[in-house]
């Protein structure tokens, strides 16, 4: 289960709101690379891990993405205070605020509602471990392009913390793939599937 | 029948306004930060000793930190309301607000 703590994993401190960047941001919280999809998918891949330290990893990491998501929903927010309708007239923001006012709902930079389909959970050690590097990647890349279109140095920091956290989650993941090959067969690593087959590997 | 502010005559009003709950805050940040790496390590290499050794000195240290702050300023999590005399877990700013950073 989950216990809630009253603080961001990292302080989120914007003094000029713009609606324009919030609209890109978003795509963290909702798009197919964002945290709210990280979360999901290594939450829920966890629950066919054979090995508990593959498990303890992508219920720490996943839990740590839920933390990741309420940033981005807080520079989200932040973003969008105090504004009037001019300034939101004045951007592609104004296509979200139709639909949502100021409100948090979780999209893509272009509008797309988030998907469970941007996660896979394949019951297989390997094809989920190698999904969660190439989505730590991914995310990586997301962040990268957010940080060339951002001037304000209030929103620059708690971004660049999260495109570092990407990197190390990476890190994790490959520590993960070795775990499993480590406790299979070295001669096929693919001869069985340790999270269905029984007595599959050491 | 209960006054609807407080529970009894002698509320004992928790503020995290003050600087100094500002800079606990910090502090209480950057040790679950170093805790959050610890962790994800230990997850990895749980035979790693010295990880271990190091994961208990920040663990002692947060227990201070959070005993101090929940007792000063507010609650951080919904078991640490220390006041007997109101529900401040409602109370203090909300963390996405620019406020609570």
């Amino acid at each position: 289960m989950w216990t809630y703590e009253k603080k961001l994993q990292y302080p989120v401190k914007i003094k000029n709101a713009n609606p324009k960047l919030a609209n890109l941001i978003i795509t963290q919280l909702g798009g197919p690379d964002g945290e709210l999809g990280a979360s999901m998918r290594y939450l829920n891949q966890r629950y066919s891990m054979p090995y508990k330290q593959v498990t303890g990893i992508l219920t720490d990491v996943g839990t740590e993405e839920l933390a990741h998501l309420e940033m981005i929903a807080a520079i989200v927010y932040q973003l969008t205070r105090n504004l009037s309708e001019e300034e939101i007239a004045a951007t592609p923001y104004a296509s979200y605020f139709v639909d949502h006012t100021t409100g948090v709902y979780p999209v893509s930079a272009a509008g797309v509602p988030f998907d469970m389909k941007y996660i896979a959970s394949k019951g297989d050690v390997f094809a989920d471990l190698n999904e969660d590097l190439a989505a730590e990647q991914k995310a990586r890349v997301t962040y990268d392009n957010l940080l060339r279109l951002i001037d304000d140095p209030d929103v620059l920091d708690p971004i660049r913390y999260l495109r570092e956290r990407e990197i190390v989650h990476y890190q994790r993941f490959a520590d993960a793939i070795r775990i499993t090959q480590d406790h299979l067969n070295s001669k096929n690593f693919y001869a069985c599937n340790p999270s269905f087959d029984k007595g599959c590997g050491k | 029948m209960m006054n609807p502010m407080n529970c009894n005559q002698n509320s004992r009003r928790t503020s995290s306004c003050g600087s100094n709950c500002k800079s606990v805050m910090q502090t209480l940040r950057a040790l679950d930060f170093a805790i959050q790496e610890t962790v994800l390590y230990l997850d990895a290499y749980p035979n790693c000793c010295q990880a271990l050794e190091y994961y208990h000195r920040l663990i002692d240290e947060r227990k201070r930190v959070l005993a101090a702050y929940e007792e000063q300023c507010a609650p951080v999590t919904m078991y640490g309301n220390t006041d007997h005399t109101a529900w401040t877990w409602i109370d203090s700013p909300w963390p996405w607000e620019a406020d609570a950073n």
